[in-house]
């Protein structure tokens, strides 16, 4: 029973995690109708930016993984202000801007930090024992910041002046504009935000998992099953597929086996999308 | 306060509108009246800033607009209302009104929300059903809440009664004599001019991008040119 317990919580945190990483995905699809396919890049960028910050500045962990948020969110928010902004109606342009994108940073973190996967690992250890059942201390970290982010990004898009604005965009472009709200501001602030969250999931989960330049790669196709599975562009959508996409893994991983788990959760996936093609939540938030 | 001068706009190879001039003074509730594709949404998107005319100039208190941002209109104190209601259709009605308000402050939407309330008692009662749930007659008055959230000096309505019931149009006849009440200035459109008419104090009839005539309520009811819209 204990085991079953253990891989709720895994699953859980595993979750959140995926839900950090399709939260972004789906934002830009909403708001934009960009299909970004560099968020797996933001994710191995924010990791090796703190990596980077720990190793080369001794910074503590805590301020690397806020450096890996500040940079990967800066980063996002100009690439789309100077290149995607000016193709953002032309979607296999933008599908190419941010493919590129993808293999700038996967080669560029090549270059710098070579094929290997460097000394980089999770700052606590241990376990916490509850009654039978001993809780994995990083996977308790990870789930309390990527809850505190999610819960905190809510707040944003549903409670504030900005986020209202965010929604109004995917909802009528012309008509939020002529509400004073403008896109040239707005969309990359927007994008940044998406990508700084790639990056904080990166930063988080990569000493615990395992960092490499081509660390992006799987990472792109979980938010992209997630976000599917959830309904492209819906919040909600996202976060409830992202913890099926948890449990599934990590009681398939449990009881069948790493291999058996992604099978697993790919005919789940089908499965759910036979019955209900746009997805859980999913309806159209921005002709595209 | 608004001044249209030698405008035209091109769709294309399409000239919607043609050397069109028009004024509208403080505190007038001025009325476009035509058939479709007579230039009316077309004027009106050009004072909004949504089609970039291809010459003339538009002038808002003196300062030429012609090449502002349609984002910094609003700041400019322009409310619109676009044709077809095009309320943010996943957002709950009182995110639609306050969206009007966009930038304003909290202090500012808050008093512009509990105003709008008290016009329409509605608003509340929907306040946090999604827009794009609504009838459209309720969508209609969202949108005019929306534009009059920000308490604009200049209000353009691009055909407010398109298709609504008898009811509604009366409600929202009660909406813009809100507006009228406290000295807001309207530019509006309708195809259905008869209830439009009640409100205005002067008009234009226009036909293919032109402006045929123009005058007070009376003259243009009396126009033969407008019996056709009547």
């Amino acid at each position: 029973m204990h085991e079953f317990l253990t891989a709720g919580i895994i699953g859980i945190s595993l979750g959140a995690q995926y839900a950090l990483l399709a939260l972004g995905f789906t934002l830009i699809f909403g708001i934009l109708g960009v299909i970004n396919f560099a968020h797996g890049g933001f994710y191995a960028l924010g990791g090796y930016v703190a990596y980077a910050a720990v190793s080369q500045l001794g910074l503590p962990f805590p301020l690397a993984v806020l450096a890996a948020v500040i940079v990967t969110a800066a980063l996002g928010a100009l690439y789309e202000r100077f290149l995607i902004e000016r193709l953002v109606d032309d979607h296999l342009a933008t599908m190419m801007l941010t493919l590129g994108l993808y293999l700038v940073i996967s080669t560029g973190l090549l270059a710098v930090f070579g094929p290997q996967s460097p000394e980089f690992s999770f700052p606590v250890k241990g376990t916490l024992r509850a009654g039978t059942l001993y809780l994995p201390l990083e996977n308790l970290v990870v789930l309390a910041v990527c809850a505190a982010a999610i819960g905190g990004l809510w707040l944003l898009i549903y409670r504030t002046d900005f986020g209202r604005a965010l929604r109004a965009l995917a909802d009528d472009r012309k008509v939020a504009m002529t509400q004073g709200m403008r896109p040239g501001l707005l969309f990359p602030l927007a994008f940044g935000l998406a990508t700084g969250l790639a990056g904080l999931t990166g930063a988080l989960v990569t000493p615990i998992l395992a960092l490499s330049p081509s660390a992006g790669d799987p990472v792109l196709v979980t938010s992209f099953l997630t976000v599917i599975l959830g309904g492209l562009g819906s919040i909600t959508g996202a976060v409830v597929a992202a913890i099926i996409v948890g449990f599934v893994e990590a009681y398939a991983s449990v009881y069948l086996g790493g291999s058996a788990g992604a099978l697993i959760l790919f005919v789940t996936v089908l499965v759910i999308l036979l019955a209900r093609p746009t997805g859980l939540f999913g309806r159209e938030i921005r002709g595209a | 306060m608004l001044e249209i001068r030698d405008l035209e706009v091109r769709y294309g190879g399409i000239t919607a509108l043609r050397g069109l001039s028009i004024d509208v003074r403080e505190g007038e509730t001025v009325l476009l009246v035509g058939a479709n594709g007579a230039g009316k949404s077309s004027t009106i998107n050009a004072v909004i800033g949504l089609v970039r005319p291809a010459r003339g100039t538009i002038r808002l208190d003196g300062m030429d607009i012609t090449a502002v941002a349609c984002e910094r209109r609003a700041r400019l104190g322009i409310g619109y209302s676009p044709e077809g209601r095009r309320v943010f259709p996943t957002m709950t009605v009182v995110e639609n009104v306050l969206s009007g308000a966009f930038g304003m402050g909290r202090r500012h939407q808050r008093q512009a929300l509990d105003w709008l309330v008290s016009v329409f008692p509605f608003l509340a009662e929907r306040a946090s059903q999604p827009a794009g749930q609504l009838s459209g007659g309720q969508q209609q008055l969202v949108a005019i809440a929306r534009a009059m959230c920000s308490q604009p000096r200049l209000l353009l309505l691009d055909e407010p009664f398109l298709g609504l019931a008898p009811i509604w149009v009366r409600q929202i006849s009660e909406a813009i004599r809100e507006m009228q009440r406290r000295g807001t200035t309207i530019l509006m459109t309708e195809q259905m001019a008869r209830p439009a008419l009640k409100l205005a104090t002067r008009g234009y009839v226009m036909r293919g991008g032109e402006v045929r005539r123009e005058g007070t309520v009376a003259e243009i009811r009396d126009s033969a040119l407008a019996e056709e819209y009547l």
